[in-house]
């Protein structure tokens, strides 16, 4: 039951693991540097880690702008954001998952009555601007100084694309690290109040309720990202601007910095300790920031090469995106109640706590358990092959070369 | 990342050896028709198997930076305009190693009064391919220098131009005691010597717009 109820977040998780993975390795992958196969596995580990390690921060922040009060409630408003997301994905327009669940949960308040938290609803859409401005600001400096710092060393090229491809990979999966701990609660955060899961032992470390549901959702990303996100990657990486191989470094690591700065607690603390403004914990676009950083880079060096049609279909997706989901999730919260019967949330008000929270018994665990042997296991079985795999083409390669220079002698 | 790293330094140092192996075929170029000119049989030969050991050195070297390249996806974005380079540079190569063999197949019978001339026309349009080579190197290391490199294969592509056309006219014009046979032969080989300073010219167009490419 916790599964199926669960469901509509491992879709939105996958949706989102499709669409927003461009972010992560899209110009790695659009400039050809990485293989998307390889960008894939990377993301894939990454996302997984940061949404268990460091996702609970951004979730206390959606979970103030409605907190879903219902199972029913939290499933369909996870399967409005996620079908929002897929047809938006299917259009290869990169979506934010953040404004969809944002849409969403606008909806939930609007049908069950309950107001919607003004202040957090502006903090998380002044992120929406600020997100891609501070891209823009990160990238724009580092491309120069990094740019000039090729230009000064007179470092051979091909070295120095060997060294950016081994950062896009260090930088790739700090990206994803980032991406999981920030966007973990556009997947998983509608659940949180609703379940209450038994912690988790698993020897070396502990798994407490919502870790769990991260470690579920973070598996559904990792799904997106492998079977659906190639698509979205290249428009990303080659159809905005044409991005050189320092280009796409920078924007992932502009990408990686906006989306830490926004989900790390401990960088936050630091800052109120030194006496400055606390950072809010949001769920930043990831769409948002990488569109910030390449245009940064592209208006740097001219703005000659910017495809402003493809920035124009991607606004109006920011636009779209969350008016359809909220659309979406209001007209399915009346089916679902209505027709199905099933209750999805109703006004909370501070006398009356209604919460239906769903307590897991041990059972659950028992699987989780399972389900991380399997991954394992799965995880160590595909390195072999793919490591026998590629042994097998290089010999083969090396065969055919000698035959070759033979004949030719 | 090790095992990548090296493959990245093999890479760098067999481009190295290539451009190595086209200088020194320029060079091999230049001292083997002065042999041939003077009448030195044994230099021109001696010449003429250096030129075919470095050609198909460059072959093979062109290969393995190819494959190289490919398989480990080593500059993705301008892996094309490398290769494609490395081609119009093994085309001098082979250009090279045809004039010499047409030298030593044909055997050309070159009148006294021209020897200064052809050698002239060598030395230039050798200078030509010569003057590619370091803006070629500059290519991988300093894209920014390449285009000031690239005029002085420019200059000497036109030098060798008007050597050969005055030569040209010389032979159609003056030399009435030659027959047209004789005359046509002489203007086929000058076309032959002067074919290598065409080919830098090629291969320095092309690496023109790969620099402006990587600058902007």
């Amino acid at each position: 039951m916790i599964l199926f109820f669960l469901m509509s977040g491992l879709f939105l998780g996958w949706s989102l693991g499709a669409n927003d993975a461009s972010n992560v390795f899209g110009s790695a992958v659009g400039s050809k540097m990485i293989s998307f196969r390889k960008a894939a596995i990377i993301a894939s580990v990454f996302v997984i880690l940061g949404a268990v390690i460091q996702g609970a921060g951004t979730s206390k922040t959606l979970g103030k702008l409605g907190a879903v009060n219902a199972l029913g409630g939290s499933f369909t408003v996870a399967l409005a954001a996620a079908i929002t997301v897929y047809m938006m994905t299917k259009f290869s327009l990169p979506v934010s998952t953040t404004q969809s669940i944002v849409g969403a949960i606008i909806g939930w308040n609007l049908f069950t009555g309950n107001p919607t938290d003004t202040s957090t609803l502006s903090k998380i859409v002044v992120t929406w601007v600020t997100g891609p401005v501070l891209g823009a600001l990160f990238a724009v400096p580092l491309y120069i100084l990094v740019s000039r710092f090729k230009k000064r060393a007179g470092i051979h090229m091909i070295l120095f694309e060997s060294y950016i491809k081994t950062s896009l990979i260090i930088v790739g999966a700090f990206a994803a690290y980032s991406l999981g701990a920030n966007n973990i609660a556009n997947v998983m955060g509608v659940f949180i109040p609703a379940f209450n899961l038994e912690e988790m032992n698993l020897g070396l470390f502990r798994l407490s309720s919502s870790q769990q549901l991260f470690l579920l959702g973070g598996l559904a990303i990792a799904t997106g990202i492998i079977t659906y996100s190639k698509k979205v990657m290249e428009t990303v990486g080659s159809n905005i601007v044409n991005l050189t191989a320092e280009a796409a470094l920078v924007t992932v690591l502009a990408e990686s910095l906006v989306l830490f700065v926004f989900s790390s607690t401990a960088l936050s603390n630091l800052l109120i300790k030194v006496g400055l403004p606390p950072i809010p914990m949001v769920p930043v676009s990831s769409s948002q920031v990488i569109v910030g950083c390449v245009i940064g880079i592209g208006l740097y060096k001219g703005a000659r090469n910017i495809n402003f049609r493809i920035l124009g279909e991607i606004a109006v997706g920011w636009i779209a995106t969350p008016v359809l989901a909220g659309l979406m999730s209001f007209f399915s919260l009346f089916i679902v109640r209505n027709i199905f019967n099933i209750y999805v949330g109703g006004k909370i008000s501070p006398q009356s706590e209604t919460l239906q929270v769903m307590t897991g018994t041990g059972d659950i665990s028992q699987v989780m358990k399972y389900v991380i042997l399997v991954i394992i296991i799965t995880v160590v079985i595909a390195t072999v092959y793919y490591y026998m795999l590629e042994r097998k083409k290089s010999r083969e390669f090396r065969k055919s070369e000698e035959r070759f220079w033979k004949y030719i002698k | 990342m090790a095992l990548f790293a090296r493959t990245t330094k093999q890479t760098i140092i067999k481009i190295d050896e290539f451009f190595d192996n086209i200088d020194l075929g320029i060079l091999v170029f230049r001292e083997g028709i002065r042999a041939y000119i003077k009448g030195d049989t044994e230099s021109f030969q001696r010449h003429l198997s250096k030129v075919d050991a470095l050609e198909n050195s460059a072959d093979r070297l062109q290969r393995e930076i190819e494959n190289t390249m490919i398989t480990h996806s080593i500059l993705p974005q301008h892996r094309e305009d490398v290769t494609k380079l490395i081609d119009e540079m093994d085309e001098i190569m082979d250009g090279i190693k045809s004039s010499l063999n047409e030298f030593d197949i044909e055997i050309p019978e070159i009148p006294e009064c021209l020897f200064d001339n052809m050698i002239s026309l060598a030395e230039t349009s050798a200078n030509a391919a010569e003057e590619l080579i370091p803006a070629a190197r500059a290519y991988f290391r300093a894209p920014h220098t390449v285009r000031e490199k690239l005029l002085k294969v420019y200059y000497f592509e036109s030098e060798t131009d008007k050597i050969s056309f005055s030569i040209k006219k010389k032979v159609f014009h003056e030399m009435h005691e030659l027959d047209l046979a004789h005359k046509a032969h002489l203007r086929y080989i000058v076309h032959h010597i002067e074919n290598i300073s065409d080919l830098a010219q090629a291969a320095a167009d092309m690496l023109s717009i790969m620099a402006v490419k990587v600058i902007l």
